[in-house]
């Protein structure tokens, strides 16, 4: 047992921060509280991406031939934790670097490894995920958007929501109904952003204007190449997918940092004193150090090639749970600097940690998995 | 970082876990459990002593990690050894073996209720800056009895050290072992807790179906078991790590955790948790009285702040 990071990782961590000294010093008033999907942290994130890409940053853990160092998972959370806790800047090439390159890895052709596998390695790329539809969110299989094969490729109809960076995203992974119903039918497309028939609507949310679209998709034609894996055989990519969605953003990271801010700022108005506010704020650290640690629990597993387990589900509950009680702190004790403008780090914090229950999956579904592949417990009715 | 036990660590994990298991019926007279609210592990103390296990943490190459693999598996049992103190505090604290059991005071609690205080042969009293190991010889102790299933006694004549042994600037450390020690043992009968109210909702059957097939208790053990799961980790890394405010983390979720989790079990066990014969209180009300140990939560939170967010200088 050993819970301390090793030099490669110590010195990963400091080249990354090296890269982040080069933000720009409003970065947490202009660019972070409106999320990693506002327009000018995406646009900046161009800049700040071909900057990690020329020091072969993004993707340490990826294999030698893929464009990576053939590093542990270990690095890939440790990026995870230097860019998510500072809101995101690399915007959605997170999504390329955490699970669709690794999908692309495993069930891609030559060709398409080719094509996207160094596209994200260098930084090229902002990703959409378009799964999500209005009558299919946790019940995803529900999903109804259809790829009708056609001459050449598939023809595609349909609509996609919640999707947090379509707007200004280059490429989409895209679920789409090849064959019948349920999981069965299901099947894995690229689809670069500006293909013809697509159209992008933004949806404005509480936790950002810029976060949530809808994205329709009318007589959209994909060529065959932008199918992933078999046709009507994505749900078994999506399972692979789903675990490293739920575990690959460094949230609790974010909410030790916040909560650190958080205590600055009682400190400042002199409550800090007070061992009630003492005793909630070192309440919420248990919680963050309690999610880092379970969280690490599965990184363990990924980093040694063992099949994750339920793990994940128990890891990402403990987050959410550390992620709301730091928010939590900020409404409880000092809700005037969540105010637009008053404190952007406190307000990138508050924002996305109100969707940490959501976003990856309901927080009650995380539960529901742990009821049945950690306890053992019954289907329930 | 590596999650996984040394190959030692693991042998000796499963040589534990082989005296826990082995040893572990509740009791009986008359084919029924004996209706007491705390159940000696007299086997499981011998087959340990027998082994050599107590010194553990004194043995080359051992530790802190190793003796808590020791107090978290025993802890899971339902019946009660004392090894947190013997096992773990005492040996770290002062390089060796004291005479055992090892009770674990406040100086404020020796005249209220302290666990293991009956048939204690040492006390490490917290003193604040210093530590008082105090030799029980010809002190008279008064057995506390129900509802706790801990042998827990306080002292009939006012506390008295001044034959004690004094360790000045120990204090400090015996709170961070004795925190580690306490997470370890809330961790494991939280652990245990669940997983014993988890196989009786499998197989009780209400409206012609388990009542783990409810989701609104699927729910609750789910989060019980984050919760055992969480307590679990930060105890090892503070076993671990030897940080002050590791340990007091740990101490202060496991304390914070138990509640909810003694709360859900016992009602999941509906009247049967109720009953001394059903297993469930032999952890539920050790971790009653757990949850007020060293003073309870805010001491922990209170030093876990200040350890975490320092004032200024
Ligand atoms: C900030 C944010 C960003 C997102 N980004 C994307 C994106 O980029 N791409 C994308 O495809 N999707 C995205 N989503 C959508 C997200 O995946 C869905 O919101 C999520 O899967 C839940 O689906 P839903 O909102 O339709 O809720 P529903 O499925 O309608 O469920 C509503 C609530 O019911 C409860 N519930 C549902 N099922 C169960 C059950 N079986 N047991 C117990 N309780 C249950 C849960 O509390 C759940 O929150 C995003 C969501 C958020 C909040």
């Amino acid at each position: 047992m050993e819970f301390a990071w090793n030099e490669a990782e110590e010195a990963y961590r400091a080249e990354l921060r090296e890269v982040i000294a080069t933000l720009p010093g409003d970065w947490w008033d202009a660019y972070a509280p409106h999320g990693p999907s506002s327009p000018r942290l995406m646009e900046h994130a161009r800049t700040f991406n071909a900057r990690l890409a020329a020091r072969d940053l993004i993707v340490r853990h990826w294999p030698r031939e893929y464009g990576g160092q053939d590093a542990s998972a270990w690095q890939q959370i440790i990026i995870s934790e230097e860019m998510w806790s500072i809101g995101e800047p690399r915007s959605s090439l997170y999504l390329g670097a955490n699970w669709a390159g690794p999908a692309i890895m495993k069930f891609g052709t030559a060709a398409q490894k080719q094509k996207w596998l160094r596209a994200i390695a260098g930084g090229e790329l902002l990703w959409c995920q378009g799964f999500s539809e209005p009558e299919a969110g946790t019940d995803l299989s529900n999903m109804k958007t259809r790829a009708e094969p056609v001459e050449g490729g598939y023809l595609v109809n349909g609509s996609k929501i919640w999707t947090s960076y379509a707007a200004r995203a280059d490429v989409m992974f895209l679920l789409a109904r090849v064959g019948g119903k349920g999981k069965g039918g299901v099947s894995c497309f690229l689809v670069p952003m500006d293909t013809h028939g697509i159209e992008v609507r933004p949806i404005p949310g509480v936790h950002s204007r810029w976060d949530f679209h809808e994205v329709f998709f009318t007589d959209a034609f994909l060529p065959a190449d932008a199918l992933l894996g078999e046709e009507a055989g994505g749900w078994t990519i999506v399972q692979t997918i789903i675990h490293y969605e739920r575990i690959g953003a460094g949230r609790y990271e974010k909410a030790r940092r916040g909560l650190d801010h958080v205590v600055g700022r009682l400190k400042e108005r002199g409550v800090w004193d007070d061992p009630v506010v003492r005793a909630d704020c070192a309440a919420a650290l248990a919680l963050v150090e309690a999610a880092r640690l379970q969280t690490y629990l599965v990184i363990d597993g990924r980093a040694k090639d063992s099949d994750p387990g339920a793990e994940t589900y128990l890891a990402r509950f403990a987050m959410i749970q550390a992620d709301h009680a730091v928010a939590n702190l900020s409404s409880a004790y000092l809700p005037d600097l969540l105010v637009d403008g008053a404190d952007g780090h406190l307000r990138s914090q508050f924002n996305s940690a109100i969707t940490a229950g959501i976003a990856a999956g309901a927080a009650e579904v995380q539960l529901n998995m742990i009821s049945g592949r950690h306890l053992g417990l019954p289907r329930g009715a | 970082m590596d999650f996984d036990f040394t190959p030692d660590q693991q042998a000796l994990r499963e040589a534990i876990v082989r005296i826990v298991d082995d040893n572990r019926d509740l009791p009986r007279s008359g084919g029924v459990v004996e209706p007491r609210a705390c159940h000696p592990a007299t086997a499981m103390e011998q087959a340990f002593m027998q082994g050599g296990y107590l010194d553990l943490a004194l043995e080359p190459g051992c530790g802190a990690v190793e003796a808590a693999i020791l107090v978290y598996e025993a802890a899971l049992s339902p019946l009660v050894m004392e090894l947190g103190g013997a096992a773990l505090v005492a040996p770290l604290l002062t390089r060796k073996a004291l005479p055992r059991p090892v009770a674990l005071a406040r100086v404020e609690d020796l005249p209220r209720g302290v666990r293991f205080l009956a048939g204690a042969r040492t006390v490490l009293v917290d003193c604040g800056d210093e530590v008082a190991v105090l030799d029980m010889t010809g002190r008279e102790v008064a057995a506390l009895e129900d509802p706790f299933a801990y042998p827990l006694g306080r002292l009939t004549a006012a506390p008295d050290l001044t034959s004690a042994q004094r360790l000045p600037g120990k204090g400090g450390e015996l709170r961070r072992l004795w925190r580690i020690a306490l997470a370890l043992e809330a961790a494991a009968a939280m652990e245990a807790a669940v997983r014993f109210t988890t196989d009786y909702v499998k197989q009780r059957q209400v409206f012609g179906r388990p009542v783990g097939s409810f989701q609104a208790v699927q729910h609750r053990l789910s989060a019980d078991a984050v919760k055992c799961r969480g307590v679990y980790w930060l105890a090892m890394k503070a076993a671990w790590s030897g940080s002050p405010l590791d340990a007091a983390l740990a101490a202060l979720h496991a304390q914070r955790a138990v509640p909810e989790v003694t709360y859900d079990t016992h009602q999941f066990n509906g009247a049967l948790g109720m009953t001394l014969e059903h297993a469930l209180h032999c952890w539920t009300f050790r971790l009653r009285w757990l949850m007020g140990e060293m003073g309870g939560e805010r001491t922990h939170a209170a030093d876990a702040a200040t350890l975490a967010w320092p004032d200024a200088a």
